[in-house]
């Protein structure tokens, strides 16, 4: 399976990536939402999975959603806020426009595990 | 400065008596890392001199607090999925239809720590039971400091990121600064209560639905085995036992019997078995 | 007019707290311990901007080492293989996450801004007409490592964020 890593802090890309990575996922990254549809509007196969930061220059992490919702080609990918925005309406807002988890930052390494897993993306075993 | 021998037999031997809890041996290194807040807490310069001062002169109120250290209250919502997965799916439609001249369950969540697990079977029942339905939770535990973060309902956002789905999340709390609170519609419905299960159990009405999960691993056999008889007789005939993933009734307490509840499994008392069930009058 | 804010010292502590449980210290063993010493010394610090509803900065100081560690208990890697640029990243990072939880407890419509990292310590960048109103001061691993919180007192003083 393949996972993208759309976040602007390198560092959150690395840990996130490396969490995927034990998930076996392969990873992708992209900086921000605009690289992140350049990326896939490349690429043959759709990753299952998106970890998308919300606060981004170019295009945010909402937007970035709202794009992908509206692409019929993009319609499997399953699409995971990870971010610091942590008011009760944004969440609303973020669910409404088609992301389908919301981890907030920081974030334990067995949150976001827990979290693909209830989202069916944890192969069973694969949970260390 | 790691706890010598005749430290760390002193606060085991403690934990044994008053919560039944097993501390292994190897494990004085854990043992100090979780009393040196404590230490800190009641002004001792370290972890050696609160334990000689406790030990000089027995303080009620200083060995709570060991205890409280020393218990593991790890939990998340919705742990381990499928029991809960098992009520929705086929435990609650069976209630359903079983119940239907009194329209209400009652569960208990015991050993709930910090209230997650009562918490998530509210969600759950706020979500499975008709309208015109009621429902009762009662959770219990041996630590006042947990029970008192039960009642009080607010969590961090490290913990509601732990297994609780966002849509949930949004719609069964509220912000409360920096934290997230539990909203009334679900508190009105679960209570909590200090309870030790080693201890000769309060007189409670009898549950559909026990869950009492990953709390019998640290007691020895014989523990598990009086925990367990003395659950059996709160449990109603046709009710309902979870326990943790790594527990199990068997070769323990042969009054249960395992069943399949979905993917996974529950146990129930054996019919026509006196135990329990005369009692239970 | 201006807003009560409802971020108090626990808050921020708890905060604080929540960062080291999820990436400098997993295990529990190595938590901040406080000093309460609003001048401790610092070599390097970030900080994130709050416009919109209310005004200030969110600033992480902390030594080189300090720093050094934190980066590598966030990417995982030993501390001698922290590059400048991994260092830059992870004290960014985290202004950004106790930044992100600060704005989430003031009055809905306040911005934050991308952050920023001065390889300097606190002191060389006191924001202007601004005042102190929460600080988390405390010594991780033996290194000083301090969040603080800063209110610009005049709002025509408002940072471009966002
Ligand atoms: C690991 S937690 C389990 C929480 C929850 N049931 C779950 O599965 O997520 C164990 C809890 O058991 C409680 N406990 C330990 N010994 C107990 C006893 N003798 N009586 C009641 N509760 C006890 C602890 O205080 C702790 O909150």
């Amino acid at each position: 399976m393949r996972a993208m890593v759309i976040d602007d802090s390198r560092a959150m890309r690395m840990i996130l990536k490396r969490i995927v990575t034990k998930l076996n996922f392969d990873a992708v990254e992209a900086g921000d939402g605009q690289e992140a549809l350049d990326l896939l509007a490349d690429m043959p196969e759709v990753p299952e999975l998106a970890l998308i930061d919300w606060n981004m220059p170019n295009m945010n992490g909402l937007e970035f959603v709202t794009n992908v919702r509206a692409d019929p080609r993009l319609r499997e990918m399953t699409l995971v806020m990870v971010t610091t925005e942590s008011e009760q309406s944004q969440i609303v807002r973020a669910l409404a426009a088609g992301a389908h988890e919301y981890v907030i930052k920081p974030f334990t390494e067995g949150a976001m595990i827990e979290k693909l897993a209830l989202l069916g993306l944890v192969p069973t075993g694969a949970n260390s | 400065m790691t706890l010598s021998q005749p430290e760390f037999a002193f606060v085991s031997t403690l934990v044994r008596k008053e919560a039944s809890i097993v501390l292994a041996p190897g494990k004085e290194y854990l043992v100090e890392a979780r009393l040196i807040p404590v230490a800190r807490a009641v002004g001792a310069a370290n972890v050696n001199e609160f334990l000689a001062e406790l030990q000089r002169r027995p303080n009620p109120a200083h060995q709570r607090k060991i205890i409280d250290a020393l218990t593991t209250n790890e939990t998340s919502w919705f742990r381990d999925r499928e029991p809960f997965a098992a009520l929705t799916d086929v435990i609650l439609p069976e209630l359903i239809k079983s119940r239907a001249t009194t329209r209400k369950v009652r569960f208990w969540s015991g050993a709930s720590s910090s209230g997650q697990e009562a918490y998530s079977l509210a969600i759950t029942l706020q979500e499975a039971l008709p309208s015109g339905w009621n429902y009762e939770i009662v959770g219990t535990d041996i630590s006042t400091e947990m029970v008192k973060r039960a009642e009080t309902a607010e969590y961090s956002q490290v913990e509601v990121n732990r297994g609780l789905p966002a849509s949930q999340l949004v719609q069964y709390f509220e912000r409360a600064g920096a934290h997230w609170r539990v909203t009334s519609q679900l508190r009105k419905n679960v209570s909590f209560k200090l309870m030790n299960l080693t201890a000769p159990l309060p007189a409670m009405q009898p549950f559909d639905v026990i869950f009492m999960r990953n709390v019998l691993i640290y007691f020895d056999v014989a523990t598990k085995r009086t925990v367990l008889q003395n659950v059996a007789k709160l449990l109603r005939p046709d009710g309902w036992l979870f326990l943790g993933a790594a527990e199990t009734t068997i070769g323990i307490d042969d009054n249960y019997e395992r069943v399949a509840a979905g993917r996974t499994s529950a146990y129930r008392v054996r019919t026509g078995v006196p135990a329990g069930a005369s009692r239970r009058g | 007019m201006s807003v009560e804010v409802e971020v108090n010292e626990n808050d921020l502590a708890e905060m604080v707290e929540q960062v080291w449980e999820s990436y400098l210290d997993p295990e529990g063993i190595n938590p901040l311990i406080p000093t309460y010493d609003e001048n401790q010394p610092s070599e390097v610090h970030s900080s994130v901007s709050i416009s919109g509803s209310w005004t200030g900065h969110i600033v992480y100081a902390c030594s080189i080492e300090a720093a050094r560690r934190a980066a590598a208990a966030f990417l995982a890697m030993e501390p001698d293989e922290v590059s400048q640029e991994d260092l830059s990243d992870v004290l960014g990072e985290l202004a950004n996450i106790v930044g992100g939880n600060v704005k989430a407890m003031l009055p809905p419509g306040a911005f934050l801004s991308l952050p920023q990292v001065v390889l300097a310590p606190e002191s060389t960048a006191r924001f202007p007409n601004t005042e102190r109103i929460s600080g988390v001061y405390g010594i991780w691993d033996g290194e000083p490592v301090s969040i603080s919180m800063w209110h610009s007192r005049a709002d025509n003083n408002q940072e471009d964020g966002a």
